[in-house]
This record gives C-alpha cells, sequence and structure tokens, in this order.
C-alpha cells in the first residue's frame, strides 16, 4: 500500500511560492520546471480593419509571421502566440524591451502593453510533463495530439494559463504572478508521484 | 458540455460564461414605446426546450463572444460562430451582439 503517511504539500504552506528544490519521490525525475527569468513579454492586439498591415509590418520588424490561429512561432530568441483574434504575445530573451520594439516598428497599427513582470514563465520538461498537466487540463494534451508549436490559453487546475509546446521535449508555461504559488502547488503534488525538480537557474 | 469555440477548438464549458438567449436585439431606447419594448426584452423571455441560440463568453481562452447553437434539451451543439462575424453575416450594426447600441 502506498504511504500516506507524508505528502509533498505538507511543508509547502499555501501562500508561499515553492523554493527550488526537489519534490515527491526521490532517486527520479519525470518533470522538470525550470522558470525564466529575463524575458521580454508585451501583448499586441490589432487595431480594427488593420490586420494586414500588421502582419506586414510585424513580418519586416521581427521576420515572424503573425499567426492566425492559436499558435507559436519562433525566430531566434523572439516568440510569438496567438492567443484570439488579431490579439497576440510577443516575448524575446534578446530585446530587453520589447514592448518598445514593437511600439518602435508598429506605430499605431496595434496596442502594445508591456507584460514582463505580470506573467511567471515555466518551461517544463521530462518524460511525465503530458502525464503531469493531464491532472489539471480540461484538453487534450496528449503529445500526439498537441503537437509542437500549437499553443493553447486554456485552464490547468482552474487557473488561467497560456501554454506551448516549444520543442518535442519542452513545454512553457505562461501564468499571472499573483498565481504562481497556486499554480506550483499543482505542479509540487501532481508531479510528486515521478519526481519533480523546480530549478530556477533560467 | 464542450463547446467549440471558433478560434481555440472545443473547450469545457467550464471556461466560458453564459449570458442567455442570442435571438433578441435590444430594443432602441429613443423609440415613443420603449418601457413596453424593454418590459418585453427583460422579463417575457422564451424558454424553448429544443435548438437554441445563446451567447457564451470564452473568459478562459480567447475572451470572445461566441454565438452558440445548442439543444436545450440534449446539449448537443450544431455549430458556434465568433460574435463579430455572426454580426458581419447578419450585415448590419442590429445584429443582436452583446453590447452593441440598436
Amino acid at each position: 500500500m502506498a504511504d500516506h503517511s507524508s505528502h509533498p504539500l505538507d511543508t509547502l504552506p499555501f501562500d508561499a511560492v515553492a523554493t527550488a528544490g526537489h519534490y515527491g519521490v526521490a532517486g527520479t525525475l519525470g518533470v522538470t520546471a525550470r522558470r525564466i527569468d529575463g524575458l521580454s513579454i508585451a501583448t499586441l492586439a490589432a487595431r480594427k480593419g488593420d490586420d494586414d498591415a500588421l502582419a506586414e509590418a510585424v513580418r519586416g520588424a521581427l521576420g515572424l509571421e503573425l499567426p492566425r490561429a492559436s499558435r507559436a512561432v519562433f525566430a531566434g530568441a523572439r516568440t510569438l502566440i496567438g492567443t484570439a483574434p488579431g490579439r497576440w504575445l510577443a516575448l524575446s530573451g534578446l530585446d530587453r524591451d520589447i514592448a518598445g520594439t514593437l511600439r518602435a516598428a508598429l506605430g499605431p497599427l496595434a496596442a502594445i502593453t508591456d507584460q514582463s513582470d505580470a506573467v511567471v514563465t515555466l518551461d517544463l520538461t521530462g518524460p511525465k510533463v503530458a502525464d503531469t498537466l493531464a491532472k489539471g487540463a480540461l484538453i487534450d494534451l496528449d503529445p500526439r495530439v498537441f503537437l509542437p508549436g500549437m499553443a493553447a490559453t486554456t485552464v490547468l487546475a482552474h487557473i488561467g494559463i497560456t501554454l506551448w509546446r516549444r520543442e518535442e521535449a519542452t513545454w512553457r508555461l505562461l501564468v499571472a504572478r499573483s498565481f504562481e504559488a497556486a499554480l506550483l502547488r499543482f505542479l509540487v503534488s501532481s508531479a510528486a508521484e515521478y519526481g519533480f525538480e523546480l530549478d530556477d537557474r533560467g | 458540455m464542450r463547446i467549440p469555440c471558433p478560434y481555440c477548438g472545443e473547450r469545457d464549458a467550464h471556461e466560458f460564461s453564459y449570458l442567455g438567449d442570442a435571438t433578441l436585439t435590444r430594443p432602441d431606447p429613443a423609440a415613443p414605446d420603449a418601457p413596453d419594448r424593454f418590459f418585453d426584452y427583460v422579463y417575457l423571455r422564451d424558454n424553448p426546450a429544443g435548438a437554441h441560440q445563446e451567447w457564451w463568453y470564452h473568459a478562459y481562452g480567447c475572451r470572445q463572444w461566441v454565438k452558440v447553437e445548442r439543444n436545450t434539451l440534449t446539449h448537443a451543439i450544431a455549430g458556434a460562430r465568433l460574435a463579430r462575424d455572426a454580426r458581419d453575416a447578419a450585415g448590419d450594426a442590429a445584429g443582436n451582439v452583446p453590447g452593441d447600441a440598436p
């Protein structure tokens, strides 16, 4: 019978963000979550009727094609995610101020808002990422269905997130900073049976 | 129940919030009989058993209003379109879109 005498959440207060370390089953590693710092993030909303002009300007400025669906596109350190009709998330590990870069390049074609401090970015890797996410997701995140380059704005454990698969083995997740503690509690408890590592070296 | 959001794909109903009947048009408040028409609009609602058109707001996804054709007896969904597209198809600004002036 499983040992229920201790639980990884026992030592994790509700109001504290989990600290880096290993949680759950010792000696194995099913999921690693790496907190990514230093990304510059902005939302981009097309002005009404200017979608084509905006797509053209974004192509020139970032070298990226604006996705017209819930997709992620990448070029170098820059990423664009479709989050709604006429709305995108832009991320960059290169530009210190992606909102400023976009504002200079796109002028009045879009409303641009800096989100760098509003969200926490987590990179999830490991053989049990999909199994862990499945415990809290309402959509099919099977790796055969949710393919690299696909993105979703949805809920995970009742918490609003934006999630995409960057590559075969890496899933990136954005969550509002105020929900970081709750989301990490979900990850810690859900990945504990596989062995979970929270890493701050991103 | 799962709702096929035109942008996000099929999503659980918990991601949405429900507004209600999408077949009604808000009366013109400047009309001489506006009080009577507003009484009808606000209180005298049908409660159809069967095919119905409803507004759902995809709060946890793309944050768009979606016009859903749902059977209220079976929960079978025959179709869904974004409110902005439904309005364009209606051909005028009175296309029953939430928040629109008549």
